[in-house]
């Protein structure tokens, strides 16, 4: 099953040659369908902590496990690879190709992938989040939920083990974001997916199983939601 | 001023190739424009010096065709008024050495010239004294430009037409650019075969009455044939003959700069999409517009004052080249001409950066507007949304067709002043119309092909494809300019192919003979050097010779244009010649008919050039008298773009009597070697100077020549081709630049290295299949103008059509390649984007 391990990370970045921690000593582990929420300040590290976990981004030191591989080890093919089979994004301006239309938006990591019936596996996604009515139009037909959701099914094209979210709902009103955060649930419930989602909402974190605080790059708190807010 | 050096000359300083590139495509515009200028000037001016040396302060000329009688000149020294006559001999020989020099022979009356008043003579008389001027004397001296190199008292050989003659020099003329030969009337009446005859007599005219009026005075004493002009007006319309074919050279070297003014546009397009973020912050921060737009013009004007610079540079360069093909090419189809120094003034120089900024400024107009309008909250959000194509593509399709329409009514129109100006209107909306039709045919073929291409080619082609059909406004003026460059291509391609066919097919019909005889000196379009009569007489009682055809040509004018007339053997070219005449009708018949009457036949470029027919009626002066011949026939003819009359020898002898032929062809008795008969000639002609050529050497001469004439042209076109691909792989990179947040996203999605690079490279080969496409239809298109429009109205000439297939295919193939190429770099950049990097910038 899978499993998302970050072993003693630091992350430096270089400006003007000085380094400039973003990460440090961060030691995380999660498990498949577990919907973890990371919170804190701009600028303390989430979006970081999200690449770093999608291989988008290498530690300066540490280790990152994901489905027990070492992605430290790995070259640039094998990490790509590594985002096309276990790895889903989802960003807070949605980015669909514009030039693209829906179905053709959820196809597109399949397609890279050079995965079998590309289509029928896009329109079962687009189906999923219930927008399968929608397949044929391009991304300025859609409202900002509408393309969410897309963005969501195209997130879900290679059924990835972990899915990373960036302020998914940074763009959205409340009501749609209800809808959006259901969905990035029922992924976790269902899917079996561990859902890793940046968020200044604390309204979005309590949907979480867990809610990771980061300050100034360090992991503050990881603690069950019900006791950032006092609920059961 | 501080916002301009931020904005705009610090970039320009960090990204030096970029800058470096742009001012190079400037320059090479410029450098194009600037040398065909150059060259067509520094070919014209010595086509004026060098039949003008010593023409003292004349002030009126009298001429004739076939030359002056010597009783038009007795009328005019008669004439009861105090003028000053310069009877002259004109024409061309070859001082015989190492270095074979031809050069111009001027025979004038060396006894009573004074031109040391005109400090022509380097302030020397020709003689110490009279006493010296004895006839042995006269005969072996000759006076030569001191460019030549010679001093008095050395000796030199001249070959003038089939005769080589020593002569020793006795002085130096003042001419240190000329390269000019002067000897007495006598010797250059007997060697250039004039019989008493003179070309030209130059005539000071006292102040007393105008201009006009003496003219007028002296033409009535002159017989009807002969002309009086101001000195130098057959130069001028001589020169004006030039223009068509320097106009159309000129057109060409602007298809450089045009295309390098897309350049321009794409660089001022990638700085906009570079500094969109700092221009948004600008205007928010309350930057007018104006200075925006300014900020903008200013780095386009930065662009064409340093590619004008190093166009000028570059131009004077190229023009060295540039003037020894356009002499080239002047020689063999108009005038005797040696190029002059090439001058670069300071108004060419001017011009230069004029050019280059003009175009640069008009370019950049549309970027730097739409700079000035960006909105501050769009640009600092670095959407790419506002670079959408926002083109009507059903509109800009329908004004096609009306441009498309206005092309055909202009190419339907006459010429101005013998100058094609609605060919080249027609040639501009034609480009016009293709670059408006461009969004509709990117827009359909993207719709048409998307499923094929990405069954075929897979996801980087369908990303490809629908990213050049999503930026249709920047895909279009990429595939305009492209196409542009492929179109010139293509036309020129086809004109010049389908030119040389015709020629090839021509020449195989008019040389049917096994040899040919021409006098050793070069001969040009103005220059008819002859040999001895009693050659051809003597080669035709050979045994091995079946029969021979002589041609006498003479330079004549019709209209006041210098026009070769001819005389040949109409009765051996009866059965022998084969002439394509534009009725259809056969050779022999109309040869026939040439015998024995005063009719002629004409070469399609005279018909075309003086708007006459078959039936209409030529009045020829010749040999001082006026004669009225019929046009039998028109026939197709390129070897004279000035225009061709022929009629029977035994006719053009009756008005000209000259025995002397200028060239013979020699037809071998069946069963005779092309060895064999050529060493029996050989025999006849040992001694004398005269060279004889095979067929097929001639052949292949006429098609060296015709290559040379038009190796300018491919030189121009490589040019633009180089100038569009060099655009091309600058607005890929533009491309990239403004796509860099998809193809972060594609990363993040799961794109390797190599699948970025083939959606850049699938972009360029799209690109590049698209300009294909447009570029070789426009190109039929301009090629019928040019074959059927612009040649006709310019040079008058039919020219078959022909696709010179292979060479098309070579070329275009090679454009495609460097299409791809050029993309080689952007696809670089475009996998060094740091995904994470552009994603968080959107």
């Amino acid at each position: 099953m899978g499993t998302l391990r970050l072993d003693h990370i630091n992350k430096d970045y270089v400006t003007e040659g000085i380094p400039v921690p973003a990460l440090h000593d961060v030691s995380l582990e999660f498990h498949a369908g577990e919907f973890v929420a990371l919170v804190g300040r701009s600028g303390c590290g989430k979006s970081t902590l999200l690449n770093l976990a999608g291989v988008m981004d290498f530690p300066t030191s540490g280790t990152v496990w994901l489905d027990g591989m070492n992605t430290s080890m790995l070259k640039d093919a094998a990490l790509t690879q590594v985002r096309r089979d276990k790895v889903g994004f989802i960003f807070q301006s949605f980015q669909l190709l514009p030039t693209l239309s829906v179905i053709e938006n959820v196809e597109l990591p399949l397609m890279l992938a050079g995965g079998p019936h590309p289509r029928a596996v896009a329109s079962e996604r687009l189906r999923w989040v219930e927008m399968d009515a929608y397949a044929d139009r391009m991304p300025h037909q859609l409202s900002g939920g509408q393309m969410q959701r897309v963005a969501i099914a195209r997130a879900l094209a290679n059924a990835p083990s972990l899915l990373l979210a960036d302020e998914p709902t940074g763009n959205l009103d409340n009501a749609t974001s209800a809808v959006i955060l259901a969905l990035l649930r029922r992924i976790a419930d269902e899917m079996e997916t561990i859902v890793l989602m940046a968020t200044h909402s604390l309204e979005a974190a309590a949907l979480a199983d867990t809610i990771v605080t980061l300050q100034d790059g360090r992991v503050q708190s990881v603690s069950p939601m019900q006791r950032l807010t006092g609920k059961h | 001023m501080n916002l301009f050096y931020r904005l705009i000359l610090r970039p320009l300083r960090r990204e030096r190739l970029r800058t470096a590139l742009t001012v190079l495509a400037v320059a090479l515009g410029v450098a194009a424009v600037l040398s065909i200028e150059l060259a067509g000037q520094a070919a014209v001016g010595s086509f004026r010096s060098s039949l003008e040396t010593l023409t003292g302060s004349a002030n009126l000329e009298v001429t004739a065709p076939g030359g002056i009688p010597p009783e038009a000149f007795a009328r005019v020294a008669t004439a009861p008024y105090a003028l000053k006559l310069h009877p002259r001999i004109e024409d061309y020989g070859v001082i015989a050495g190492e270095i074979r020099r031809t050069v111009p022979i001027i025979g004038i009356d060396v006894i009573n010239v004074d031109m040391t008043s005109e400090g022509a003579l380097g302030g020397a008389p020709l003689a110490a004294d009279a006493s010296t001027f004895s006839n042995v004397w006269l005969n072996e001296s000759v006076w030569a430009s001191s460019g030549l190199g010679y001093k008095n008292g050395d000796r030199i050989r001249l070959l003038i037409n089939d005769t080589a003659s020593d002569f020793t020099v006795r002085g130096l003329l003042n001419d240190p650019a000329g390269e000019t030969i002067l000897m007495d009337l006598a010797p250059a009446t007997r060697l250039l075969r004039r019989g008493g005859r003179l070309d030209r007599i130059l005539i000071e005219a006292p102040p007393t009455h105008s201009m006009e009026e003496w003219e007028t005075l002296l033409r009535q004493s002159l017989p009807e044939g002969v002309a009086i002009a101001r000195q130098g007006a057959q130069t001028e319309e001589n020169r004006r003959m030039l223009d068509a074919f320097r106009w159309n050279l000129r057109v060409l070297s602007y298809v450089s700069l045009a295309v390098g003014a897309f350049l321009i546009y794409n660089t001022i397009s990638v700085s906009l999409v570079r500094r969109r973020f700092e221009i948004g912050i600008l205007r928010a921060l309350g930057t007018p517009r104006a200075a925006i737009l300014a900020g903008f013009l200013g780095e386009a004007g930065c662009f064409g004052l340093l590619g004008g610079i190093a166009g000028i540079v570059l131009g004077r360069a190229m023009s060295e080249g540039a003037v020894k093909l356009v002499a080239s090419t002047v020689e063999s189809l108009y005038f005797s001409s040696r190029p002059a120094p090439i001058s670069l003034t300071w108004e060419t120089a001017l011009l230069g950066i004029a050019i280059g900024i003009g175009v640069s400024l008009v370019s950049a107009l549309g970027p730097a507007w739409e700079a000035s309008r960006v909105a501050p909250v769009e640009a600092m959000a670095r959407g790419r949304r506002e670079h959408q194509a926002r083109v009507n593509r059903w509109r800009t399709a329908a004004a096609a067709v009306i441009l498309a329409l206005a092309a055909w009514i202009a190419s339907q129109q006459s010429a101005v002043n013998g100058k094609p100006l609605y060919g080249y209107l027609c040639a501009l909306l034609s480009i016009g119309a293709t670059a408006l039709l461009i969004p509709a045919l990117v827009s359909a073929l993207a719709a048409i092909t998307a499923g094929l291409i990405r069954r075929v080619f897979g996801v980087e082609a369908l990303l490809a494809t629908r990213s050049l059909a999503g930026s249709l406004r920047r895909t279009s003026v990429l595939v305009a300019t492209l196409s542009t460059a492929i179109a010139v291509l293509t036309a020129v391609g086809i004109m010049v192919g389908s030119f040389r066919e015709t020629v090839l097919v021509w020449m195989d019909d008019i040389l049917q003979a096994d040899l040919f005889l021409t006098p050793a000196v070069p001969a040009g379009a103005d220059r008819h050097p002859t040999m001895s009569a009693e050659i051809p007489a003597q080669i035709a009682h050979l045994p091995e010779v079946e029969a021979i055809d002589r041609l006498r040509t003479y330079e004549v004018r019709y209209e006041g244009l210098p026009v070769t007339l001819g005389g040949m053997d109409s009765h051996s070219g009866a059965r022998r010649r084969k002439t394509s005449f534009l009725s259809g009708a056969p050779t022999e018949g109309v040869m026939r008919q040439l015998i024995g009457s005063d009719v002629v036949i004409v070469s399609e470029p005279f018909a075309n050039k003086h708007r006459v027919r078959v039936g209409d009626s030529l009045t020829l002066s010749l040999g001082g008298k006026l004669h009225s011949f019929r046009i039998l026939d028109v026939y197709y003819d390129y070897s004279s773009e000035r225009g061709v009359i022929l009629m029977d020898r035994a006719t053009l002898l009756r008005y000209l009597p000259g025995d002397e032929p200028t060239n013979v062809a020699v037809y071998l008795k069946p069963g005779v070697s092309l060895e064999q008969g050529q060493r029996a000639v050989e025999r006849v002609i040992a001694g004398r100077g005269v060279a004889i050529v095979r067929n097929r050497t001639l052949r292949d001469q006429g098609i060296q020549v015709f290559d040379r004439t038009f190796a300018i042209t491919y030189v121009l076109e490589a040019l633009a081709v180089f100038v569009a691909i060099t655009g091309v792989g600058g607005a890929l990179l533009a491309l990239v630049i403004d796509r860099r947040g998809e193809f972060g996203l594609l990363r993040f999605l799961g794109a390797a290295d190599r699948q970025i690079r083939r959606i850049i490279l699938f972009e360029a080969g799209l690109l590049g299949a698209l300009a294909n496409i447009a570029g070789v239809t426009l190109g039929l298109i301009l090629s019928l103008l040019l074959i059927r429009v612009i040649n006709k109205q310019s040079f008058g000439w039919t020219i078959q059509f022909h696709w010179p297939v292979l060479v098309l295919l070579s070329a275009l193939s090679i454009v495609y390649a460097a299409t791809i190429l050029s993309a080689l770099y952007p696809a670089r950049i475009a996998t060094r984007l740091v995904p994470i990097e552009v994603i968080h910038e959107e």
